[in-house]
């Protein structure tokens, strides 16, 4: 496996993870680390053991075995340590009906002991006009956006984000493709997962592909295809050079919609 | 800003503000007891009204009216004189009389004495015993005055105000304690499982914030809500019914804290057990109902059987109304409340422990 991180500046790291439910060997023996300022993908079908590794690394649930470190921090020793360092958006998560969204902002920066910049933060998911909006009025793209910016209070070193463009409109795909790649810019190594390849190919620097709990592959997406088509494979039909998500964003424009 | 951010401070400020904003809970718990107050204590149910005595006079003599207009001179009596024995027979069967009086033809005329019949509604034997002993002392007066025999002894009743007790003045405690446990059982248990099935909780637990932190925010609100409460039905109770407040308010609010804690434990626990909001739903109402009119609420107990009042000796609601009754009506102080405090204690205790059992964050 190729551009291994080098141990200095590995920010996320796991030794032989294992976790099981009843007879379910959830997570079998999983190890990997993460270099500072990558975007790290994992992928695999659902029921994989991606969910329930991400969950130990974010200090949610506890190994049975192994190690898992973020930046330093044993996730099984300090789980409030690391969740001080890291930003979470959950899945389909919701947030406070009574509370509008400078509040809660306003909230969880608190918890972390801080005061954040909420308006900066709002504007950079571009919800700077909804500060005094309801969570529950938000469509279903401002939402996941609002999520994230829940997750960026405590200026996290590291950011998991869960399935983030899972419903969302091909518009609105593409500008949290763009938000995830701001995030890289400015620095923040981020763990995603998700079930789209393309987003995958698009955004993460390194992809584990996980099945039944153990990680199948481990590799650059560039590397991981051309491993594949030098064990000769071969599409049965040949793409072209454009799709219909192409026609589509050409047809509808690259604006947001949700408004 | 010069404070420096604390999470327990913000939760609780976050958990007061959401819950003064939720619309639903300020109903529940404000405005639908203070709705009940209001409308009981104007309807003055259970009050001792007056008495609906019907005379058939079937003399029509100066006896017969002489014994009538005694009657009528009683404010406690209100008497219907234009019936037929048949009519007023009717309305006593039908209720509507609580007694009926039959003044038999030729009354007093006689040197014999003249027997005049008192049918009364068993239904209402309080009042039946009130009017008959009226009827029975303008007899005797009026025999006296025939007979003219000197006087041996003679009754002076003296009327001594003391605290007029009223029907409102029993309901406003009754109420407060309702309205406690509503306000820690619903409240509670509605928003954990909320929390709970819509992840909110979850995501609150993917930051450093420790749990008690929360906990502590989310009782502490509820706990601030009961005193709310208290003083909102009390001051209400004051203005619109002039209720006299005969006991300690510190006291009285110290109970409805205790009251607080042992019904949002409930709460807890309700909340640990259920997993959505349809089952808290129906299992909160299964505590709440039964206890809302077995504990005394609107009605004494006293007015129940001997064995089910036994029972409702020892529910939670019982010893919390019958605290707060005996101290902010009776002017009663808080340590002679101990066995209702002691009750109220091993309630705590009990939820408490169930609740810990049962709650749990996903």
């Amino acid at each position: 496996m190729s551009s291994p991180p080098s141990d200095s500046n590995k920010i996320i790291e796991v030794i032989d993870l294992h976790k099981n439910y009843g007879s379910l060997r959830a997570v079998d023996g999983v190890s990997f680390s993460v270099a500072a300022g990558e975007v790290f993908g994992i992928l695999g079908p659902n029921g994989a053991g991606k969910t329930t590794t991400v969950e130990i690394l974010e200090g949610m649930r506890p190994p049975d075995g192994g190690i898992a470190r973020i930046n330093g921090v044993d996730v099984q020793e300090d789980p409030r340590g690391v969740k001080a360092v890291i930003g979470i958006q959950l899945q389909s998560s919701t947030f406070f009906d009574n509370l509008n969204l400078n509040e809660i902002l306003e909230l969880f920066a608190s918890l972390y002991h801080r005061r954040a910049d909420t308006q900066a933060i709002l504007s950079q998911v571009e919800l700077e006009d909804k500060a005094k909006s309801r969570f529950k009025v938000l469509s279903g793209g401002q939402q996941q956006r609002f999520s994230i910016a829940a997750a960026l209070v405590n200026d996290p070193l590291v950011l998991f984000l869960d399935e983030p463009t899972t419903g969302l409109d091909p518009q609105a795909r593409h500008h949290m493709w763009e938000l995830i790649r701001e995030f890289k810019e400015e620095g923040r190594t981020i763990l995603l997962t998700t079930h789209y390849m393309e987003e995958a190919e698009e955004l993460c620097d390194r992809v584990a592909i996980m099945d039944h709990g153990r990680i199948v592959s481990l590799d650059r997406p560039d590397n991981l295809i051309d491993g594949l088509l030098s064990k000769g494979f071969k599409k049965e039909r040949l793409e072209k050079l454009a799709n219909l998500e192409d026609v589509f964003l050409d047809l509808t424009g690259h604006a947001l919609r949700e408004e | 800003m010069m404070f420096r951010a604390n999470p327990t401070w913000s939760l609780t400020i976050a958990a007061l503000k959401m819950w003064f904003r939720d619309r639903q809970a300020i109903f529940w718990s404000l405005f639908l007891p203070l709705l009940l107050m209001v409308i009981f204590g104007i309807l003055n149910f259970g009050s001792f009204g007056s008495v609906e005595l019907g005379i058939v006079d079937g003399a029509e003599n100066d006896a017969s009216r002489q014994l009538v207009a005694g009657l009528e001179a009683i404010d406690t009596l209100d008497i219907t004189l234009d019936g037929t024995e048949a009519q007023e027979r009717q309305a006593l069967a039908d209720s509507d009389r609580d007694l009926v009086l039959l003044i038999p033809p030729g009354f007093g005329d006689t040197a014999e004495a003249s027997a005049v019949s008192v049918l009364y509604n068993q239904g209402s034997p309080q009042e039946s015993q009130v009017a008959e002993a009226i009827i029975r002392q303008l007899l005797d007066e009026m025999t006296f005055n025939l007979t003219e025999t000197p006087r041996r002894f003679s009754l002076d009743i003296h009327a001594v105000v003391t605290r007029n007790l009223r029907y409102v003045d029993f309901l406003m405690p009754g109420i407060v304690a309702m309205a406690i446990m509503q306000m820690g059982l619903f409240s509670v248990a509605f928003a954990f499982v909320q929390l709970k099935s819509r992840g909110i909780l979850r995501r609150l637990m993917a930051t450093p914030v420790h749990p008690v932190s929360f906990l502590f925010s989310q009782v502490f609100t509820r706990l601030t809500v009961s005193i709310l409460q208290t003083l909102v039905l009390i001051g209400t109770a004051l203005i619109l019914f002039d209720v006299q407040i005969a006991g300690n308010l510190a006291a009285i609010l110290l109970l409805a804290l205790i009251g607080g804690a042992v019904f949002v434990s409930m709460g807890f626990a309700v909340s640990g057990w259920a997993k959505t909001e349809e089952v808290a739903a129906p299992l909160a109402n299964v505590i709440a109902l039964p206890m809302m009119f077995l504990s005394g609420v609107f009605f004494p107990r006293d007015a129940m059987p001997e064995a089910i009042q036994k029972i409702t000796d020892f529910l939670p609601l019982t010893y919390l109304a019958d605290a707060l009754r005996n101290i902010a009506i009776d002017g009663e102080v808080l340590w002679s409340q101990w066995q209702n405090l002691t009750g109220l204690g091993v309630w705590l205790a009990i939820s408490f422990l169930v609740a810990v059992r049962l709650f749990r964050w996903e």
